[in-house]
């Protein structure tokens, strides 16, 4: 019933800016467009604005590969919320209580430390040759980055919530549980969201590069299946859409934040 | 002055709300090379039902500590705490903390906040939701209920917390500083609302403050602690309830005053040319 939808900036300076951010947009399609008028850039290598909308057209009438395109693209996301969703319903549990047991920190804190510097990408062998080319394994991949960020996230949440929010809690008479539930998962929710908002990211671009490697389907798959057959502005047109579905997801999960973290007051 | 314990006043004992009999803490060392920190020793002292005592000395001798071990949040080494009869022991409802930086939920609404305990202890709404509203008005929080922590002032907040904890009905309220980290006009403003909320519910308040004309001005008694965790002396203050803000302007304010800072400063008793500030006040005083 609060007023959620209060201006971040200053209206004036907020329009301002994102017409810039509109202009950035504008010059790199005008650049785009006059390099390959002009012949600066061969056609093959970089296809005209419009070669790319017609086999656009194309793709939404034929599909690629025997599939239409709306199903490459479900694929993709198919695995990205599955591995996602299941990440943040286990990482989060674990995570707060990561963060409010030492004894769980102490014992899971190595697998985390270890895991830090090696990227999701390079289990993908591994992932193939535990559970196969199908979908399980990339699912599984996704699934363990996604569990990761929100893990670590969650559980750097707790640790930070003020000693005496809880001392408030405590001293109102709460259980334990309680005590979760209403103070120290809400206290820990901005962490909670940035590791989500992470996973996300980390996700989809995980599974593109899932795809890459080993699929019958998803945007990944298409845009190495048309490298293979030199299908050149098929690979930009896969490219183009796997970076506005990124940029949506971000939307969609800063939308979130902002509906949920209201209070918190930046 | 020394280690004299603190005398009952001379009428008809009220029942003791808080026992506090010979206590000591001691936070043992936080690395090899540093030693144990004796924060509490020999600690004697009671608050009596709607009584304000203050507890009055320098940073870092303690104030926190007792005022922690009394509302559970930490476990003394030796000697007893008891509340309404009862030994201390984990944190609960019968003894409600205003803390100095206020510990409000952000995600919930001032309402929300208030009746945070009684609605999680599944209290009937009926009964702590009238109670929450009077309390609102008493506070001065009206037409705030729906905001949210992070749009209210520092006062405002503390205002929260005092709603808050009266809706608990505690045997006693802690208040740790609770208007120390306020501008000047705030804090006079809040020292007069917490007169005029006590002179409404009676509540039995132990305050702990480093400002001598805040304990002056709010508290019955005011327990004096040194440096060295003890307690070292008890002051009855003469004033009688009600008060306002413009107690302190009158001349026995001024020298109770004088009187206090001198007894939280005894180190500068014995050593004539002292130095800086204490000169200069002392000089002016004598």
């Amino acid at each position: 019933m609060a007023a959620a939808g209060r201006p971040r900036r200053g209206n004036a300076a907020g329009v301002r800016y994102s017409l810039i951010s509109w202009g950035t947009v504008g010059a790199i399609l005008l650049l785009w467009y006059v390099a390959t008028a002009r012949g600066w850039i061969s056609s093959f290598t970089l296809p005209s604005p419009a070669q790319l909308l017609g086999e656009f057209r194309l793709l939404l009438l034929k599909g690629y590969a025997g599939k239409p395109l709306a199903e490459h693209l479900w694929a993709s996301l198919l695995r990205t919320f599955t591995g996602l969703g299941l990440g943040i319903a286990v990482g989060v549990p674990v995570g707060l209580l990561m963060g409010y047991s030492p004894a769980v920190h102490a014992v899971l804190s190595p697998i985390f430390s270890f895991l830090r510097p090696i990227p999701p990408i390079a289990f993908i062998p591994l992932m193939i040759l535990y559970f196969g080319i199908g979908e399980f394994s990339k699912v599984a991949l996704i699934f363990l980055a996604a569990l990761y960020y929100v893990v670590l996230n969650s559980s750097a949440g707790v640790r930070t919530v003020p000693r005496d929010l809880i001392r408030a809690g405590e001293n109102m008479g709460l259980t334990r549980v309680q005590l979760f539930a209403h103070v120290i998962f809400w206290a820990a929710l901005p962490h909670i969201m940035t590791g989500v908002k992470t996973a996300t990211a980390v996700s989809w671009a995980i599974v593109v590069a899932a795809e890459l490697i080993a699929a019958q389907a998803g945007l990944g798959f298409m845009v190495m299946d048309a490298t293979t057959f030199f299908r050149v502005p098929d690979v930009y047109i896969g490219i183009i859409i796997i970076g506005l579905i990124g940029v949506t997801l971000e939307i969609i999960t800063l939308f979130l934040d902002r509906r949920l973290l209201h209070w918190a007051g930046k | 002055m020394g280690g004299e314990v603190a005398t009952v006043p001379a009428q008809a004992p009220p029942p003791a709300k808080i026992v506090v009999r010979d206590v000591g803490r001691t936070f043992p060392a936080a690395s090899r090379r540093s030693f144990p920190v004796v924060a509490l020793r020999g600690v004697h002292c009671e608050v009596y039902a709607q009584e304000i005592v203050g507890l009055l000395g320098p940073s870092g001798c303690g104030k926190t500590t007792l005022l922690n071990l009394i509302a559970g949040f930490d476990r003394q080494d030796e000697g007893s705490i008891t509340i309404g009869g009862r030994p201390a022991g984990r944190p609960g409802p019968d003894r409600m903390m205003v803390f100095q930086f206020p510990a409000l939920f952000g995600w919930l609404t001032v309402w929300d906040n208030i009746v945070f305990g009684p609605r999680h202890r599944g209290e009937d709404e009926r009964e702590y939701a009238p109670r929450a509203r009077a309390l609102i008005d008493a506070v001065g929080l009206s037409g705030r209920e729906h905001d949210y922590p992070h749009q209210l002032s520092g006062g405002m907040k503390q205002r929260v917390q005092l709603a808050r904890a009266l809706l608990n009905r505690p045997e006693v309220l802690l208040m740790d500083e609770p208007f120390g980290a306020l501008d000047s006009q705030t804090r006079s403003q809040m020292q007069e609302l917490l007169l005029q909320v006590w002179g409404l519910y009676h509540p039995t308040i132990l305050l702990v403050t480093h400002d001598p004309e805040e304990a002056l001005l709010l508290c019955g008694r005011v327990y004096i602690m040194g440096r060295d965790g003890r307690i070292q002396d008890c002051l009855t203050v003469p004033f009688p309830y009600p008060r306002t803000v413009g107690l302190i302007g009158t001349a026995e304010f001024a020298r109770l005053k004088y009187d206090l800072l001198r007894a939280l400063r005894p180190e500068e008793d014995s050593q004539p040319s002292g130095g800086h500030a204490g000169g200069r006040l002392k000089g002016g005083g004598a």
